[in-house]
């Protein structure tokens, strides 16, 4: 029986006897939603966690975070459309964060310092995988293979590594010194290279697949597609891919008066920039897409760079968006003109959508020259029994085929790609999904996770605060040959990342442990098990919803107890 | 992720937390050891029993982390006594005493004199709810100012008598419905204004005498500690939503106290000898019925009646003759205005 | 060593002989100049204590609360309406336990207001938890002054030494003032284990519910009963340092075998005593003098009554629609005896009203036309009422 004390004192912090937690209806509870420019990765990338740990001051650790997704950073940082920023929450503040000037910053930084990746490249303890193809998807399945511990041979049947990043993307883009620098680094991780090695003329799958446990297909899309103009062609027609090629290797491009591209993708506006800086004094893009810009349907935008678009229109190149090419004016072989129409896609019965041309809307343009750069095909020579018929694979998504169970396929040679990063992405995950069928573990799920929204946010805590730009070389200034971009310099860098509002993760900015009137979020020194740097005492937490309503990044989430 | 799957996921990962056998319990989860591990001063300690969403409890868990450890406080009869010193639980880990309602200011002078005549340095901190300070304690206050003790007096302000049922006070803001200023149809809410307590304490002309919101817990700590380094009297006025009193949900007191500021209802100031040395801008003003339209005890003035149009536009003019006088309208980006003042930092807050 | 001093005067220098750390004080009207003196002492330096002028008579009371609390030895006086506006804070003194010394120049209340002394102050504060201590002389209340503060911080209970108004504190009296090495070797310096501390952090004056609040008002009580011998034991200490005792619980003087006694409390016992030396032998009754009224020494008294026919029960208050306080406290407390004398009461000078000598022989007359448990105020002039009032 508890006895009074004279005059009814009480002793510090016996309050601590009475558990409030019992008065609760709704519990705290921090849930990682995942952040936009992490969701919207598809080469998986955490953009929140190495902008976190760079903000703690470790830039290598950062790296290591970043390449545990993608092991060419300073490349993609260069050449990815950056989904990431696209969906980066801050554009709705102000303007995005410049994710990829801080991976660019940190792949540059592990150049310079020849960081070795985290991993140990001695550990072969697996089965071994054939990669076949060295562009981006499969030098990133390689790599995530020999993460795993198994021995990969890469082949390829040109004598360099690197697939369409060294054949089809100009210098002025990414600079084959970068290239080299994250490929050579690559290579040195007990992979085994076979260059000039063509599947079909050198080796046959067979073989291939009596010597290894698995094999990832990554022969990207090196075939032009079929064009024409209702059968009509100009008699010296080139295609885009090819002749962008051909500058890069030979250093020799067509100079007509006037071209139209026709294409809306990064082969399309690379060329239009290449004969551009040529001095070709006309040059139009026709595309069927429409232009990047603040109110645009992004399933309906160009597929290219967005900041490439702008450059491009800064150097002068003429974009006709939402528009088809109808007809060719042509003076027997030799084309002199074509027409125009506008279309748009749009819904039609079934669901499914298409082009629609608008009569009455023809306009004709005056050119010299047609190039098509309508995108390229899979050549199925080596494995035309996986292919059959087919422009390009149809694979699950982690890149299962059904036409056999130890062939994975990724990257362009998908059709649904597109994209570097999209490449970094499967090869990411057939590497995973080989594993897991060689250890009985499960597979890897590609699905999305579910992202937060600005409005989830408390964005009271942040201050508007512009975006860092970057270094550019003025469009008098650009050449064949100087990267046109200049990343961040470290101090912009600083800026940037202060920038981050860090969605969906905890940024142990204090605000839950400040403002519980209940004491009952404690702070720890250690990271909690969760991630962040707190933890509810729920014996004491009533329940009030203020550490989650004035959480800034949405991190803690109220529910029913 | 649909909220069902949310939920089990969430129930999966507290049931292995609980279930976790104690020994191999990582140290997160050690909380009683973990409480006593925090960086911070523990002046008020959890498991007293305010209401969910208190500001004056946060408030005085501010104040006291701010000021602690070498501290004696006095307190009013009020919320903040009763919800942390049911006998025979405390809740403070400071040297505390109340004794009635209208004396806080009165014993903390007999508390300071002692020390004084011990020759002890102790820091004495009065504390008060709205009542006990602008109504029925002010003369004991005024006393304690006059006689220059070197106490630091604190003043929840929550805008009406809370404890005892919602009643209004010297306090409580013009049209505001109390149980004592309940509208009708001869009334909208309280007829009177906001006594202007701060004025009438700076008239002392005491060496510091501030204004706060528990929305600015920065501001807090940085005015709690400079009126603690001063020898002689001082005032600290600490706007704190009461969710019960004011019709809010638990969750939005903080938000709402950033309104009352925000829309210059809440003046956040500075004033030493009387003279105004300081203020939070207000760098975008909001128009008051932002902040009117989120509580109950304004709703009101949110009717068909020509009458409550007319009270919002008096809060207006009221918040905007606060602007005018204080001259708290910023002009531009300021890391100490009411936008500024509370930005978070990967790391914690910095003030 | 023997000095001719103002009442008031003396209790200044004796309460400064106990140390105290913090005296609070407001002159109210009607006010002493106990605290004037007191802060004359200190102005001159011959006082180390905080002396603080608050702005009320409630702060007064608040300040030597908080003072207390936080360690020091603290006191206040006050009388009349300044006790009234206390009220509040004098509960809660008790009910915090905390050992606040302070002196009552009991004065008449309001309204009409009126200066003068009677008893009727202390008496509305009479359950507030206080000890209450009255003084029929100087000599005494300087004695009494002194012990409050052993008693006090002994028992942790508040002390009040209520001494009349006027009568006493205006009046220059020869007294004998003790020396500080005789309080020194009485009063330790001053201690409380509760004290407000940041090494030791309690919290006092917390809200206890109807599970625990009997308790609590119960064991004020106790403590109330428990000081009984303390009272007793601080005097009987303090007349082996000097030699004189200040009259312990109650004393009874007069003829050992008389029938009729007169029971009264404060400076009316000097009048009484005077006029009943003046009485032939025969006639004389026996006095009682009762120094404790809070705690009421009800064995004590029992036993001052053994042998007694009729007590006679003079005050200087009452309560409006019952009658004399005292008396009906007396006849309660008498109520245990086998042989209870009867007791009759009798309320007389208030506000200041003159008690001459011929007092004790009107109230020995009109105690014999009393009816059993009967009371009337002996000097009230029935012809000056209002007529609707008669």
């Amino acid at each position: 029986m508890k006895q009074l004390s004279r005059g009814a004192f009480a002793l510090p912090g016996t309050s601590l006897d009475f558990k409030t937690g019992t008065w609760r209806n709704e519990m705290p509870v921090h849930n990682h939603f995942g952040a936009p420019c992490h969701v919207a990765c598809p080469a998986g990338e955490d953009a929140q966690a190495y902008i976190a740990k760079l903000m703690e001051g470790h830039e290598k650790e950062a790296w290591e975070i970043l390449v545990s997704a993608n092991p060419l950073p300073a490349t993609t940082a260069r050449v990815c459309p950056h989904f990431c920023e696209q969906a980066c929450n801050r554009k709705h503040m102000d303007q995005p964060i410049a994710i990829h000037l801080i991976e660019r910053y940190l792949g540059d930084e592990a150049i310079k310092h020849n960081w070795a990746y985290p991993l140990d490249a001695k550990k072969s303890d697996g089965e071994p995988v054939c990669v076949v193809g060295a562009g981006p998807a499969g030098l990133s399945a390689a790599y995530h293979l020999r993460r795993l511990g198994h021995p990969v041979t890469l082949i390829d049947a040109l004598p360099e590594p690197g697939g369409l990043l060294r054949t089809a993307i100009p210098v002025t883009r990414l600079p084959r010194d970068v290239l080299d620098a994250e490929i050579g680094r690559l290579l040195k991780l007990g992979i085994t290279f076979k260059p000039r090695t063509a599947l079909g003329r050198d080796v046959r799958l067979e073989d291939l697949l009596a010597q290894h446990a698995y094999v990832f297909l990554a022969p990207g899309a090196a075939k032009s597609r079929h064009w024409s103009v209702d059968g009509a062609v100009p008699g010296d027609l080139r295609e885009g891919l090819g002749l962008l090629k051909e500058w890069l290797i030979v250093g020799d491009i067509p100079k007509p008066k006037s071209v139209a591209i026709h294409g809306g993708g990064n082969t399309a506006v690379d060329l239009a920039r290449v004969m551009k800086r040529a001095g070709v004094a006309e040059v139009h893009v026709i595309t069927a897409s429409g232009l990047p810009g603040p109110d645009a349907d992004p399933k309906d935008v160009l597929n290219v760079v967005p900041r490439e678009f702008d450059q491009a229109v800064e150097e002068g190149i003429v974009f006709h968006a939402h528009r088809t090419i109808q007809r060719l004016l042509m003076r027997g072989s030799k084309l002199v003109g074509l027409e125009m129409v506008h279309l748009k896609k749009l819904p039609g019965a079934g669901g499914r959508s298409s082009r629609v041309a608008f009569e009455g809307t023809e306009t004709v343009l005056h050119v010299e020259m047609v190039v098509p750069a309508i995108g390229e095909v899979v050549d199925g020579t080596g494995f035309e029994s996986l292919l059959g018929q087919a422009d390009y694979f149809r694979a699950d998504p982690l890149g299962q085929i059904t036409a056999s169970d130890r062939v994975l396929v990724g990257g362009d040679a998908r059709g649904d790609r597109g994209t570097v990063t999209a490449a970094i992405g499967d090869g990411r995950l057939a590497a995973a999904t080989i594993h897991a069928k060689l250890t009985g573990e499960a597979l890897p799920d590609p699905k999305r996770r579910p992202f937060i929204g600005y409005d989830k946010l408390n964005v009271n805590y942040f201050e508007p605060s512009p975006r860092a730009e970057e270094a550019m070389l003025p469009v008098g200034k650009r050449t064949d040959t100087d990267e046109i971009e200049g990343g961040l310099t470290r101090a912009q860098v600083t800026h940037e990342i202060g920038r981050c509002f860090s969605c969906g993760n905890c940024l142990a900015c204090d605000n839950c442990w400040t403002l519980c009137p209940d004491n009952a979020v404690i702070k720890t020194q250690e990271r909690a098990k969760d991630g962040s740097h707190y933890v509810f005492d729920y014996e004491y937490c009533k329940g009030c919803g203020l550490c989650a309503h004035e959480c800034p990044s949405g991190y803690i989430i109220m529910t029913p107890d | 992720m649909d909220s069902t799957k949310l939920k089990q996921e969430i129930q999966e990962r507290r049931r292995q937390a609980q279930s976790a056998p104690s020994e191999s319990m990582p140290v997160e989860h050690n909380m009683a050891e973990l409480r006593k591990l925090q960086p911070r001063y523990r002046g008020l300690e959890a498991g007293h029993r305010a209401c969910q969403g208190c500001g004056e409890a946060l408030a005085a868990r501010l104040v006291t982390e701010a000021a602690g450890p070498d501290v004696i406080l006095t307190n009013a009869t009020g919320c903040l006594e009763v919800f942390t010193t049911p006998w025979p639980q405390s809740a403070w880990r400071l040297p505390w005493i109340h004794s009635l309602f209208e004396n806080s200011a009165a014993i903390a002078s007999g508390v300071e004199a002692a020390l004084k005549a011990q020759g002890r340095k102790t820091k004495v901190i009065a504390q008060g709810g709205d009542g006990g300070t602008f109504d029925i304690g002010f003369q004991a206050l005024s006393g304690m100012l006059e006689r220059q003790h070197n106490i630091l007096y604190v003043c929840y302000d929550n805008e009406a008598y809370m404890n005892t049922g919602i009643q209004r006070s010297g306090s409580t803001p013009h049209a505001a419905m109390t149980t004592t200023s309940p509208p009708g149809k001869e009334r909208m809410g309280k007829r009177h204004l906001k006594k202007d307590l701060l004025s009438i304490i700076a008239a002392h002309h005491i060496p510091y005498a501030a204004s706060a919101s528990v929305a600015y817990p920065a501001d807090i700590r940085r005015k709690v500690r400079r009126a603690v380094s001063i020898e002689g009297p001082t005032f600290l006025l600490i706007h704190s939503p009461c969710p019960l009193g004011w019709g809010i949900d638990s969750e939005i007191s903080i938000e709402v106290a950033r309104l009352a500021v925000q829309t210059g209802l809440f003046p956040v100031v500075e004033l030493e000898r009387g003279e105004l040395t300081g203020v939070m801008p207000i760098r975008h003003p909001r128009p008051v019925a932002d902040y009117l339209k989120l509580q109950n005890r304004f709703k009101h003035l949110f009717t068909d009646d020509p009458r409550a149009r007319e009270e919002r536009e008096h809060l207006q003019a009221l918040a905007d003759h606060n602007i005018e006088i204080y001259q708290l309208k910023g002009d531009g980006m300021d890391a100490l205005d009411t936008d500024g003042a509370d930005t978070v930092r990967r790391g914690g807050m910095v003030d | 060593m023997l000095h001719a001093l103002e009442g008031s005067q003396a209790i200044a220098q004796a309460v400064a002989l106990c140390r105290p750390g913090v005296v609070a004080a407001y002159p109210i009207t009607p006010q002493t100049h106990i605290v004037e003196n007191i802060s004359k002492l200190v102005a001159d330096g011959k006082l180390k204590c905080e002396f603080v002028s608050v702005e009320s008579e409630f702060s007064a009371a608040s300040v030597v609360l908080g003072a207390s609390a936080a360690g020091s030895r603290s006191y206040t006086a006050s009388s009349s309406q300044g006790i009234l506006l206390m009220a509040e804070v004098l509960f809660d003194i008790a009910g915090m336990r905390l050992p606040v010394v302070m002196t009552c120049a009991n004065r008449a209340i309001s309204a009409p207001i009126n200066i003068w002394n009677d008893h009727q102050d202390s008496m509305t504060v009479r359950d507030s938890g206080w000890i209450q201590l009255h003084c029929a002389d100087n000599q005494e209340a300087i004695d009494t002054s002194i012990q409050a503060f052993r008693i006090a911080e002994r028992t942790e209970l508040p002390v009040m030494v209520c001494m009349d108004g006027f009568v006493l504190t205006h009046t220059l009296e020869v007294v004998d003032m003790p020396s500080a090495e005789q309080v020194d070797s009485y009063l330790p310096p001053f201690t409380f284990k509760n004290k407000l501390d940041p090494k030791h952090p309690l919290s006092l004056g917390t809200l206890v519910g109807p599970e625990y609040y009997t308790e609590a008002r119960y064991s004020l009580h106790r403590a109330l009963e428990k000081a009984l011998p303390e009272i007793e034991a601080a005097d009987a200490d303090w007349a082996k340092i000097c030699g004189r005792a200040a009259g312990g619980l109650l004393t009874v003087e007069g003829p050992e075998n008389a029938t009729t006694a007169v029971l009264a409390m404060g400076s009316v016992v000097s009048t009484l005593t005077e006029s009943n030396e003046m009485l032939p032998g025969n006639k004389r009754v026996k006095i009682i003098k009762l120094r404790s009224f809070r705690p009421f020494p009800i064995e004590a008294l029992q036993m001052a009554c053994q042998g007694l026919k009729e007590l006679i029960v003079l005050e200087r208050a009452f309560s409006p629609g019952l009658g004399g306080i005292l008396g009906t406290e007396v006849r309660a407390a008498l109520a245990g005896m086998q042989k209870p004398p009867q007791v009759r009461n009798f309320t007389v000078g208030l506000g200041g009203r003159d008690i001459p000598m011929s007092t004790l022989s009107k109230l020995i007359n009109a105690a014999k036309a009393q009816a059993p448990g009967g009371f009337a105020i002996l000097d009230v002039e029935p012809e000056r009422l209002p007529p609707e009032d008669r």
